[in-house]
């Protein structure tokens, strides 16, 4: 493991902001640190950067404990939500500057200033000042800043945020693709769960200071091991009275039953329907236009959940009666989560 | 020692011990040992001592003078505050802005500058003073002098308190009252007044604190007698210094302070309370 | 306002110029006749007399002191404005309410009260008198600093002591420190932040702060009148400006508006900086959006 946490724990005065918090990176890896927002997310990736310390518990880069190395000595670069660009200093200036404290020479700090703005695509504007940029050429500023130096590990605080969506879509493509080439170890902070599928390589989902999952985005979404993945990820909607779903009536141990709207199957009464015997009635209450799906608000007796429904079938309207199959359904009891498949999907393919 | 701690979190930006050591030196070498030498003299005093000073009839009767002159001055500041903040932030017309930038003009100007000067305007030989006095109103050497002074004083607290909050107060506000139907009248009531309430207040607090205290300004125009009740507290103080009455002059010195930090503290609240209410929204 | 109805427009219209004409009544009988009445008095006797009024012995003496106080304050003050409004905006710290309201103390008491507590210091009575004693009683110096110089100059210290920073805090506060973080993980010493990051963005603050508090300390009287007692040797501008005054006689009065006519001029010229200030940072904040 390139990074890695040990049992930490962090107070803000009463407020615990980390709760035993521990994993580790890989080298090389770009990693997701997803959550809501107060879950301590930030306050992880400000720990490692030195930005705040734990009360207890190690923080380990590349096999040594960092605790007192201050944060200038860890040999990480820190993109800042607001990106944090020097107003008064032109972009050339900007990406400069943590070489010209390490006093490397005039022309070399040049070539390599020149080169990471080319890298970053920002040819040209050397001579701006940071005003004078978008959104999304501020953050390529402070992502050439950042990586000036050559850090080991690179840390960026919600680098999204401050970009409106139809940059941000372009921007987090070119950050995964820029990261890979240059392989530096790095850890991203996000509330946005599309976001952190989208770029990372593995996500490390935290809630209320601890660290609920750590996976792939393919892991974390298709097996949520606890309570509260099973109810972030995806867009669940919680049953409230699973009971009413015939072929789930009999599980025990149950707190919560959570279906996502890929688990939904909606079938007008003049479809085909498969699973004839254990789907249920619902009504269609409302619908929205996704551009390339139907969303779906379905009610099954006192059950309120989202559903989809595509394009090239036919529309449903609101008030409609349709047959409802459900796949399968997240349970939690306790912390704990599991997937449930709907038994009649096998006995049923066995009658066909 | 609790205090000036620095919290737990570690913070990389350097200089927070040599700068905290050079601010709370300077602040104590030559703000507050000095202010606590006043007290330390005042608490030799005993009790009935003290008390015997403070409420010697010249002593009361400048302190009565003081608080009575710099209210009225304070809410005479609110009124012309208030309107010339709202003139200044609502409408435009030529010359507003050597208009807004005359208010500070108190700030600037020595008080004793201003002293003379409006002790002259407003006595019977000068202008407008010879004109009042004409109609038989004498202002130079009676307390509507102190009052004028105090006023002059006392102007940039109040409209500056104000401004600010009127400026961020947006338009739509009063366009959204107005198309739901509400008058003008009921409007400002309403709508605009709470909002500016507290920042009336927090003006018409410094205004206060300022024209109870004040000294170079005001000593001129008010006569200094203690027949007419002209004289000020800051007045008296230096009075009793000329003489070396060092237990007079620090006892009303004492009272003047603690008045000027309850103000203080009570405008402190005003701003911190305002500030939550801000956040909250 | 196109949306007021023409009855509705008419009756703010009037509103509008009853207090337009409100506020410029008593801006001018309240800040311009005063102003006027200063350079009016000043030049009763002539313009002859006007510069000959300036040129005494006492106002050059008092000219010097007033100088030397004026420079030493500011210098003071603005190193520890420097100093404080980086500790307060940089630093998060249990008591900095109580230390930046400590900071505003002299802002807010009466400057009579400022005079009084060097005296109580360094005075007769005072507990640091023994200490100065002993030093000169050591050094053979005679330094006094009550009703002597020092104490001119450290009264005024006292009265302008939170000018320069009360203009750096509030910009530093809207600034943030994100900057200087950001440069401190790159490896930058405190010194090196201050210069190239932190001082860009208050150096428009600063150079105001330094006006404001030159002004208050060339005019500085309350605290200055406590503590010096001889005309000619430690009087400033503003004492002298008294003594003529309440000498009495009209020639020495209108000596007196001659003085004070300069002191107006000090006035007005940072009331003009202020404003040029202020529109600077207005309209740099207009384009920011």
């Amino acid at each position: 493991m390139y990074v890695e946490l040990k049992h930490i724990n962090k107070n803000y005065g009463n407020f615990q902001a980390s709760k035993d918090v521990s994993f580790g990176i890989e080298q090389g890896k770009l990693v997701a640190l997803l959550g809501p927002s107060g879950s301590g997310k930030t306050t992880i990736l400000r720990m490692i950067a030195g930005l705040e310390h734990p009360n207890s518990g190690e923080i380990l880069i590349d096999g040594k404990v960092v605790n007192d190395i201050p944060a200038t000595k860890r040999g990480i670069g820190f993109v800042f939500q607001s990106y944090a660009l020097f107003r008064y200093m032109t972009v050339f200036d900007n990406v400069a500057f943590g070489l010209e404290i390490q006093k490397v020479p005039k022309d070399e700090i040049k070539k390599r200033v020149l080169e990471l703005i080319e890298l970053v695509g920002l040819k040209g504007m050397e001579k701006r000042y940071p005003n004078q940029l978008s959104g999304g050429q501020r953050q390529r500023v402070a992502f050439a800043r950042a990586l000036a130096p050559n850090p080991s590990i690179l840390l960026l605080d919600e680098p999204f945020a401050a970009i409106d969506a139809k940059v941000r879509q372009e921007l987090r493509s070119w950050l995964k693709n820029m990261i890979e080439k240059l392989g530096v170890t790095s850890i991203f902070v996000t509330h946005d769960q599309d976001e952190a599928i989208e770029v990372a390589d593995e996500i490390i989902i935290t809630n209320k200071g601890r660290v609920e999952q750590k996976g792939t985005p393919i892991e974390v979404y298709q097996n949520p091991k606890t309570a509260f993945t099973a109810s972030f990820f995806g867009q669940p909607s919680e049953l409230v009275d699973y009971k009413q779903f015939n072929t789930f009536k009999d599980l025990k141990n149950v707190d919560k039953v959570f279906v996502r709207p890929e688990f939904v199957k909606v079938t007008k009464k003049s479809e085909q329907q498969f699973y004839k015997t254990s789907a249920v009635e619902g009504v269609i209450e409302q619908i929205f236009f996704r551009g390339n799906t139907l969303e779906l608000v379905v009610r099954v007796g006192d059950n309120v959940f989202t559903a989809r429904r595509g394009l090239d079938e036919e529309l449903v309207e609101i008030g409609e009666k349709v047959d409802i199959f459900l796949y399968r359904i997240f349970v939690t009891s306790g912390d704990e989560a599991h997937l449930v498949q709907n038994q009649s999907i096998r006995e049923e393919s066995l009658v066909i | 020692m609790a205090l000036f701690k620095r919290n737990k979190q570690v913070r990389v930006i350097p200089g927070f011990k040599l700068t905290l050591g050079i601010t709370i030196a300077l602040l104590s070498l030559l703000v507050l040992i000095p202010l606590a030498s006043v007290l330390v003299y005042s608490f030799k005093l005993s009790p009935s001592e003290f008390w015997k000073l403070i409420t010697a009839s010249n002593v009361l009767n400048a302190f009565a003078t003081s608080i009575v002159c710099a209210l009225i001055a304070a809410l005479i500041n609110s009124v012309f505050g208030l309107i010339l903040a709202w003139v200044l932030v609502k409408y435009d017309f030529p010359g507003k802005r050597i208009l807004d930038g005359l208010i500070e003009l108190p700030f600037a100007l020595p008080t004793a500058v201003a002293g003379i000067t409006l002790s002259k305007m407003y006595s019977d030989t000068g202008f407008p003073g010879s004109f009042f006095s004409s109609i038989g109103l004498d202002i130079s050497y009676t307390k509507i002098g102190i009052v004028i002074a105090l006023i002059f004083i006392g102007i940039p607290f109040t409209v500056r308190a104000v401004q600010p909050v009127l400026e961020k107060l947006d338009n739509q506000y009063e366009e959204a009252a107005y198309i739901l139907g509400s008058s003008r009248r009921r409007t400002f009531r309403k709508v605009i007044f709470p909002e500016l309430f507290p920042s009336l207040l927090t003006g018409f607090g410094l205004a206060l604190a300022r024209g109870i205290g004040e000294y170079g300004s005001v000593i001129y125009i008010s006569g200094n007698s203690a027949k007419d009740n002209t004289q000020v507290v800051s007045y008296v103080i230096m009075q009793k210094l000329e003489r070396m009455d060092y237990a007079s002059a620090t006892a009303i010195a004492l009272v003047l302070l603690i008045i000027s930090f309850v103000l203080l503290f009570v405008i402190n609240i005003i701003q911190i309370r305002r500030s939550r209410r801000i956040s909250v929204r | 306002m196109e949306i007021f109805d023409q009855k509705e427009a008419r009756s703010r219209k009037i509103t509008k110029y009853i207090l337009i004409g409100l506020s410029v009544l008593f801006i001018a009988v309240m800040l311009i006749l005063p102003l006027a009445s200063v350079i009016v008095n000043s030049l009763r006797e002539g313009v002859d007399y006007y510069f000959k009024a300036l040129s005494t012995d006492y106002v050059t003496s008092a000219l010097v002191v007033t100088f030397i106080a004026t420079v030493i304050a500011v210098a003071v003050n603005t190193v520890f404005g420097l100093v404080a409004s980086w500790v307060i905006t940089k630093f998060d710290f249990k008591g900095k309410n109580v230390l930046s309201t400590l900071i505003d103390i002299p802002f807010s008491i009466s400057p009579v009260i400022a005079g009084l507590a060097f005296i109580m210091t360094f005075g007769r009575l005072g507990w640091a008198s023994e200490i100065i004693d002993s030093i000169n009683s050591a050094l053979g110096t005679d330094i006094q600093i009550v009703f002597a110089i020092p104490g001119v100059v450290l009264a005024t210290i006292f009265v302008t002591f939170p000018f320069v920073s009360r203009e750096i805090v509030p910009v530093l506060n809207t600034v943030g420190k994100d900057e200087e973080e950001a440069a401190s993980i790159l490896g930058a010493g405190g010194f090196k932040i201050f210069r190239k990051i932190t001082f860009p963005h208050i150096k428009w603050a600063l150079v105001y702060g330094i006006i404001l508090c030159t002004a208050r300390a060339l005019g500085e009287f309350g605290a200055v009148h406590a503590l010096s007692k001889t005309r000619g040797g430690t009087f400033t501008l503003p004492l002298e400006i008294d003594a003529l005054y309440m000498s009495g006689s009209a020639d020495s009065i209108t000596a007196a508006f001659a003085v004070s006519s300069l002191l107006v001029l000090i006035a007005v010229a940072v009331l003009i900086v202020r404003n040029v200030f202020e529109f600077r940072t207005k309209s740099k904040n207009r384009k920011g959006k």
